[in-house]
């Protein structure tokens, strides 16, 4: 007995003087089955393929620019009513949470990398492109502090003003595109297959984008990045488009939304399809397809689609699904699910390509930049090769939506730019050649005034003037991040959708 | 283990020197050679002469004879207890003199054998000395009176009898400080048990299970938590406790406060529930019981909708075939003779639909049936029990079935030398758990907020269209037809579960034992579930295929727990000296192999092989604490006590210069009804006791939240020249923190335990003040860091609070008794310190779907509901807008008040008159908000009766003024005006008092036995008719019952969605004795 407990004794003696109580802790607290660094081309693959927009601009952007809209209310109400719904923070949770994370992430992988030299750069493009959006949208937003809570450490963001905000991003996108360099290793990434010469020109067009925007606040500062934006060379053809091509397994959120949940919800607006077809526009019959004779949203079946553009029916603008019977009833549908809307098998799909930035666009900025002397050119080319450039590029949706080349030709043909009416034909053209790019053809929209629409009429706005100006800022803002929104509320103004941003003057 | 040293010299209170010396010792190997020394008892000594003594024990008092007993040969492990009729037998060594009679409630009595066979003993009631006997942390039994921190005894009949299919929901309102909810989202869903208020901000607040000495797990996959990552999932697949059939539960204690569960260190910062099992019987022989229980469960329907205005929007009803709003009550007035056009081209009447809950919902029944074997004898005895449960739920396609086997034994194989274990197994299969809250497919939400004129029938006539899909019968198609769900919809899930632990205990001397115990808890839970093909709101597939979606899942839980034990114990004249010291290594490994595909090549055909696009998920977790323990308890003449103990835990989860925490207690217990003996005879036992008790946790922090990880996305994304990459990005969306400190909780009570009158009054009184220090805060952080949220080391609240337990008697006769015993708790919490900044005064931890929050705040009680609420002016006017005469919000979020309780208790009143008893129970829960997701939908979707507030005039005008402080005269057509809190997220006007009380159980009893015949195979037989939930006698939320709450998570407490109606249980329990 007295043997067993000296043995004991001893042994715990022994034990307790040789080895820990954490042995091996270091290899239990080990994730075998995550990895803990990724090739950063990889993150950045991510960060361009979560830019793709999200729903939200059905509820706002598309709505604002009278494009797209619905009469349905509660949860889909937005500018469809004038109203501020929020629900929705579509584009702030996408864009923070996914593009910025994961180009920040990859901005602190390459920096200072031989390997990732031109990837850095990229990222810097790609985090001017998704800031300029932020602020676009909300006016103030975090930007310079954005992205880094696990990389600094700061939970708390300050809200930039958006005059800072694009200065960065107009300084950030002259340094990146001069510092690309093809003679460095060129790492394959989604949107141009790490080709350097293309980055390039994306990033001299966006930067022609962000100087245009300052036409009313900046002019000088415009004029001399849109000088700089030429110089450096901008996207030469359709084949520079900054787009996401959607596949079956990498869907697009509209498309999945329209050929989901909201299938029969959305309408094209009567402002966009009377200017179309009233020009003789051959998109319309790209964009938009009517069921005939249908009763009920099940009841839109193939067989009555017809994509006729002569057949289209717009809904107008500044009703409910109740104040609008007797509108379908004057009209002589069979409900108002016979209005036009945007075709979900072809542009809609959950497969189509999402644009970012293209050619025509920038051709018809250009266009503009020429007309008010900023930059040499002949603005009434720039005009046509914008339109073609368009017209040209929807064949990226699928053989069923091109355009034919001869009513491509028809329509320039009657269509020149015309002596007197140059920022209204570029920025409506514009207008058309966003179509599904929201939060761009809201933009250009505040800030060139064009296209000529009438304020939604729908009773009981929650706005003062004529139009929503900005997005407000998401309500979880007032509780995680409180003392930089009212800074920025401060500086800015109210929280509302008809405060102006910054480069949005009131004229 | 420098390090460790160093720690310590920091902290000069914290010295044991009993942890010093041992500190660092491995355990695995302690415990390898604890076995090694216990399988070798020392032959000579137990092959001695044997004598068997015989006796019968009865009460002194003349109450007949006294089965259970204990019976033990004095300075030995030799013992028995006695059988139903009070009979023993007991073989002991020759040279034992002395045999020692216990039993709760009865002093305890050493009678010296002398030359007898046959040892008679009465035993007297033991008021004075009161010694009860529960059992404390680590399993050691000990007298109540010894304790300086407060604990509740469960008997098992109260378990057991009136029972809830989480037997943990049927201690509702009965135990003094434990606040359970059960949830609103079936039979087998979560328990939600919460012990002296929540200590942790919106992290792990649940008490640690701990069964026959080893914990078990009680992960919980219930809403909102980790039911899977996967979306479409709002089922509460239940938690660990299901897997207990309460037939098995000798008895049940609460260890409420730190000092009570100190010895479980980390794991046990809320608290401990010890559940003893089973392990032998009191017969000799086989004994045989049979227990049956069938409840039929009803769903309490508690809406009040307003009926005079049906189906439509904007003042019109459906008249032409396209889909309607299906849930819009914003129609026409009801009149005689109307119609409405619903899917398509149906014409039905239009008029009001009542008692859809009661159409819908289908009468549930549970029936339980356990046969349990057991045999007690002289070196020890069995349990074994089989059961079955049955439980139909209300939702018509989901059930519920549990098969338990459980075992229990005791067993001395030498006088010195004692091996116990229970095993259990279950079989769980739960089909079709209720889907809840949220839209996708959820029937509650449906069913609650649909129009008020929607007929059922045509409903469940029109689920399908041509094809086969859902027919879309609303313009909302995330409100999936309810049976259309019910038919399309499947999930399963099962679990294999065995826990059990063996017990090796050896007296090495009258005064000194080991013991050695290995458990395991080991479970495999198989899930799958799928999103049909045809569901209105899934985009189309691809052509080719067909849409939907199916979720395979397989998670491997297995949790070790190996731990050794020294106990000494030797009396000094009056001083006494109990030491235990001991250690424990507990690791838990967690797999999780899940499969999502999305589209079909073959229809209706749900696997993996099936699905077009696969997204594989594979997960392993593991994590281990260390620790090692000492206790030491001084006694002076059995009425005062003092008790010491200090535990060190090393956790895996975190970096090595933080792994390492030590915590003390000290308790005390002064008994002074046994010290004074000139005190009045009245009283029959008086104590007063205090604690003080550290314990640490690393529960909010998962293993590997230190680091970084990247995830690879499944699918490749194609570059411009068609070549396919891959795409991946960083998987934390919390930010990750290697710098985090296991969190603190410092807790003193005191309290006295007190009965007068011969024990006709007895109160018990608990005071606690609990201060959490270095909360691990999981903070939502703004989108704009990039992260939702953050994990940091800085909260600090303080818990503060009584607990009284008062046990009456006011009528006791020979043939009548009643009993009544009223319980109450109040807890107060505070919320201390938040972040690192003297400005951060605010944290969100939890949101609803409606922009209604969860905050903690400093200064105010934890768990505030936060939000937007109406905006006043200065005079108190309500202000509506210039522009469209809605109601504004309030400019910045405000809070409403916390979400838990601040009072909670019951009333049992418990009456017998000879063999028949009756008794029922009041509970309540107080001083608490909720955030109705119901009633918000109610309001907006035009059903509830507030809403009839200028139906006539077609428009409402808001009492009170504009922005500019004029008269509001503004007309806002009625569902614009309605829709207002909806838009503005104004949560102030779904905003409830949660309080209720509720008569909660009513139990009828008689007992046959007495009315048997002799010689009868039968021994014993009780039947009890049972009723739960029987009625709720206040409330003050509209529309709903205020426990039909969805989530057990404290992130969401208060954040009401709609959920299963809560039902009403009516049956019978049987238990028969063979």
């Amino acid at each position: 007995m007295k043997k067993i407990k000296a043995y004991i004794l001893g042994l715990f003696l022994i034990l307790g003087l040789t080895t820990g109580c954490d042995e091996g802790f270091d290899e239990i607290n080990t994730n075998e089955t995550a990895a803990t660094s990724l090739n950063p081309s990889y993150s950045m693959n991510d960060a361009i393929i979560s830019a793709s927009f999200p729903t939200s601009i059905f509820i706002y952007e598309l709505a604002i620019v009278q494009q797209i809209i619905t009469p349905n209310g509660s949860s889909l109400a937005g500018a469809n009513f004038n109203q501020d719904n929020q629900a929705r923070a579509g584009i702030w949770q996408g864009y923070y949470r996914n593009v910025l994370k994961s180009t920040v992430d990859v901005l602190d992988k390459t920096r200072d990398s031989e390997r990732y030299f031109n990837l850095y750069q990229m990222a810097r493009i790609w985090r001017a492109y998704a800031g300029m959006l932020l602020t676009d949208t909300f006016g103030d937003v975090p930007f310079s502090e954005a992205g880094l809570a696990y990389l600094e450490g700061n939970t708390v963001p300050v809200y930039d003003r958006q005059e800072d905000i694009y200065n960065e991003i107009l300084r950030e996108l002259d340094e990146a595109a001069t510092a690309l360099d093809a003679s460095k290793p060129q790492v394959p990434e989604v949107l141009y297959g790490g080709d350097v010469a293309q980055w390039k020109s994306f990033a001299y067009s966006l930067m022609l984008r962000a100087a245009m925007r300052l036409t009313k606040v900046d002019p000088a500062l415009a004029q001399q990045y849109v000088t700089k934006a030429v110089n450096g060379g901008l996207i030469q053809s359709n084949a520079g488009n900054a787009v996401i091509r959607h596949t079956t397994l990498y869907t697009n959120p509209s498309g999945a939304w329209l050929n989901g949940s909201e299938a029969n919800n959305y309408f094209l607006t009567k402002n966009f399809v009377d200017y179309l077809q009233g020009n003789n526009d051959p998109r319309l019959a790209s964009f938009a397809v009517r069921y005939v004779g249908a009763n009920s949203g099940s009841d839109q079946k193939p067989a009555l689609g017809t994509t006729d553009p002569s057949v289209q029916i717009g809904m107008p603008v500044g009703y409910d699904n109740s104040t609008i019977e007797p509108i379908w009833k004057a009209a002589g549908l069979a409900s108002f699910y016979e209005y036009s809307q945007l075709d979900r098998t072809r542009m809609g799909a959950q497969t189509a390509p999402v644009f970012f930035l293209t050619y025509g666009q920038t051709q018809l900025l250009l266009a503009e930049a020429v007309f008010r002397g900023w930059a040499a050119g002949d603005a009434a080319a720039l005009f046509a090769s914008g339109i073609r450039a368009h017209m040209e590029e929807l064949a990226a949706y699928g053989a069923d939506t091109a355009v034919p080349e001869e009513a491509i030709a028809a329509y320039l043909q009657a269509h020149p730019l015309e002596a007197g009416r140059e920022l209204e034909q570029i920025n409506t053209q514009y207008w058309i050649a966003t179509f599904m790019n929201g939060p761009e053809s809201f933009a250009n929209f505040r800030r060139s005034g064009f296209p000529d629409i009438a304020p939604n009429p729908y009773p009981g706005s929650e706005i003062d003037g004529d139009f929503i100006r900005r997005l407000t800022y998401p309500d979880a803002e007032d509780a995680v991040n409180s003392a930089n929104v009212n800074a920025a509320v401060a500086r800015q103004g109210p929280d509302k959708l008809d405060t102006r941003v910054w480069w949005d003057v009131a004229q | 283990m420098k390090k460790n040293l160093q720690n310590l010299k920091k902290l000069p209170y914290r010295v044991s020197l009993i942890m010093l010396f041992f500190m660092g010792s491995c355990l695995p190997l302690i415990a390898q050679v604890l076995a090694s020394t216990s399988v070798q008892p020392d032959a000579p000594e137990i092959r001695l002469l044997e004598k068997t003594i015989r006796g019968t024990v009865n009460d002194a008092d003349g109450g007949g004879p006294l089965p259970g007993v204990n019976v033990l040969a004095k300075n030995t492990t030799v013992g028995t207890v006695t059988d139903i009729d009070g009979n023993y037998s007991l073989t002991v060594a020759d040279n034992v003199t002395t045999l020692v009679f216990s039993s709760v409630g009865y002093q305890t009595q050493e009678i010296a054998i002398g030359n007898r066979t046959t040892v008679n003993v009465p035993m007297k009631a033991d008021v004075q000395a009161l010694s009860e006997v529960v059992v404390t942390a680590l399993g050691i039994k000990k007298e109540t009176k010894k304790l300086g921190y407060a604990t509740a005894k469960v008997e098992p009949e109260q378990i057991a009898v009136n029972r809830t299919t989480n037997f943990m929901n049927s201690l509702q309102g009965k135990v003094a400080g434990v606040n359970i909810s059960s949830l609103g989202t079936g039979a087998a869903g979560t328990s939600k048990i919460r012990i002296r208020g929540q200590s942790s901000f919106g992290g792990q607040n649940t008490p640690l299970f701990v069964v026959n000495g080893v914990p078990i797990n009680n992960s919980n996959f219930g809403i909102a938590s980790d039911n899977t990552n996967r979306t479409g999932a709002n089922s509460d697949g239940g938690d660990g406790l299901t897997s207990i059939n309460p037939d098995d539960i000798e008895s049940m204690t609460v260890l409420k406060g730190a000092a009570a569960a100190a010895l479980y260190g980390s794991r046990a910062k809320d608290g401990v529930i010890m559940i003893t099992t089973k392990t032998g019987g009191t017969s000799k022989g086989i004994g045989v019981e049979w227990n049956t229980n069938f409840t039929v469960d009803t769903p309490l329907d508690y809406t009040d909708y307003q009926y005079q205005y049906g189906q439509g929007e904007n003042g019109v009803r459906p008249t032409s075939p396209s889909p309607t709003s299906g849930v819009w009550s914003f129609g026409e007035k009801f009149e005689p003779g109307m119609t409405q056009v619903l899917f398509d081209s149906v014409v039905v009447p239009y008029a009001p639909v009542r008692d859809r809950i009661k159409k819908f919902y289908r009468n549930g029944n549970t029936w339980t049936n356990t046969l349990s074997l057991s045999s007690g004898g002289e070196k020890g005895g069995f349990n074994l029990s089989l059961s079955n449960l049955d439980s139909r739920s209300i939702v018509p396609n989901s059930n519920y079935n549990r098969k338990t086997i459980n075992l229990g034994f005791n067993q001395s194989l030498s006088p010195k030398f004692n091996v116990s274990g229970s095993v259990n197994y279950s079989i769980e299969d739960n089909e079709n758990p209720p889907i809840v809250v949220g839209q996708d497919i959820s029937t509650p939400v449906v069913i609650y907020s649909m129009s008020n004129s929607m007929p059922l029938d045509v409903l469940e006539a029109n689920k399908y269209n041509e094809n086969g899909d859902e027919f879309i019968w609303s313009r909302f198609r995330n409100r999936t037809n309810p049976y259309y769900a019910l038919s399309e919809h499947f999930e399963n899930i099962k679990r294999n579960r065995i826990f059990g632990n063996v017990n090796l205990r050896y007296n090495l001397t009258d005064w000194l034992y080991v013991q050695g115990r290995v458990g395991q808890d080991y479970y495999s839970r198989d899930q799958e579930y799928n999103l049909p093909t045809g569901l209105a709101f899934l985009p189309d597939a691809p052509s080719g295929f067909v849409n939907g979606r199916y979720v395979q899942e397989n998670r491997k839980f297995n949790e070790v727990n190996a731990d050794f034990l020294i106990g000494a114990n030797r009396e000094f004249g009056d001083f006494g000296v109990d030491l235990t010291f001991g250690g424990n290594r507990m690791y838990r490994r967690t797999d999780r192999n899940s499969v999502q595909v999305e589209n079909f090549i073959v229809r209706d055909l749900y696997t993996v092989r099936n699905g077009v696009i696969k997204d594989p998920i594979y997960n392993l977790a593991e994590r281990e604490i260390n620790s090692l323990y000492g206790a030491a308890e001084l006694s002076y003449k059995g009425f005062l006590y003092l008790n010491a103990t200090a535990r060190n835990d090393w956790f895996s989860t975190l970096s090595p210069a933080n792994r390492s925490i030590l915590y003390p207690s000290l308790t005390g217990s002064f008994v002074f009804s046994q010290a004074f003996a000139a005190l009045p005879n009245w009283i029959s036992f008086g104590k007063i006791r205090a604690g003080y008790a550290e314990v640490g946790s690393d529960l909010d922090i998962d293993p590997y939240s230190d680091v970084l990880f990247y995830g690879v996305n499944s699918n490749l994304f194609p570059l411009p020249n068609g070549n396919l990459q891959p795409v991946g990005s960083i998987s934390n969306s919390t930010v990750p923190n290697d710098d985090l400190r296991p969190m603190t909780v410092q807790e003193f009570e005191t309290g006295f335990d007190i009965r007068l009158f011969d024990n006709r009054v007895g109160i018990d009184f608990a005071y606690y003040n609990k201060l959490t220090t270095d909360q691990i805060l999981e903070a939502q952080i703004t989108d704009a860091s990039g992260y939702t949220r953050s994990l940091i080391n800085v909260g600090e609240s303080r818990n503060t609070g009584i607990e009284l337990l008062v046990n009456l008697v006011p009528v006791r006769t020979t043939n009548f008794n009643w009993d009544l015993t009223f319980n109450y708790a109040h807890n107060n919490t505070e919320v201390l310190k938040l972040g690192l900044n003297p400005g951060d005064t605010i944290i969100t931890v939890g949101s609803g779907i409606r922009g209604e929050l969860i905050t903690q705040i400093v200064g105010k009680p934890i768990g505030q509901i936060f939000g937007y609420g109406f905006k006043y002016d200065d005079q108190g006017r309500q202000i509506f807008s210039e522009n469209n005469g809605r109601p504004l919000r309030t400019d910045t979020q405000r809070a409403f008040g916390t979400a838990i309780p601040t009072d909670i208790g019951g009333i049992i009143n418990s009456f017998s008159y000879k063999d028949l008893s009756l008794s029922f129970l009041v509970d309540f829960k107080l001083g608490h908000k909720m955030a109705s997701g119901t009633n918000f939908n109610l309001v907006r979707h035009g059903l509830h009766k507030r809403t009839l507030v200028g139906r006539e005039d077609g428009y409402v005008v808001g009492d009170g003024v504009n922005e500019n402080g004029e008269v509001n005269t503004v007309q806002t057509p009625i569902q614009t005006y309605y829709e207002t809190a909806g838009a503005s997220n104004i949560v102030e006007d779904y905003l409830y008092n949660a309080g209720f009380w509720s008569l909660r159980q009513v139990t009828l009893g008689y007992d046959f036995t007495r009315v048997l015949p002799e010689d009868f195979f039968i021994k014993g037989a009780r039947l009890s008719l049972v009723a739960n939930n029987v009625a709720v006698l206040k409330k003050w939320v509209d529309n709903i019952h205020p426990e039909q709450l969805p989530s057990a998570s404290d992130n969401t407490v208060g954040l009401e969605q709609t959920s299963l109606p809560v039902t009403r249980s009516v049956g019978f329990n049987l238990k028969v004795r063979f």
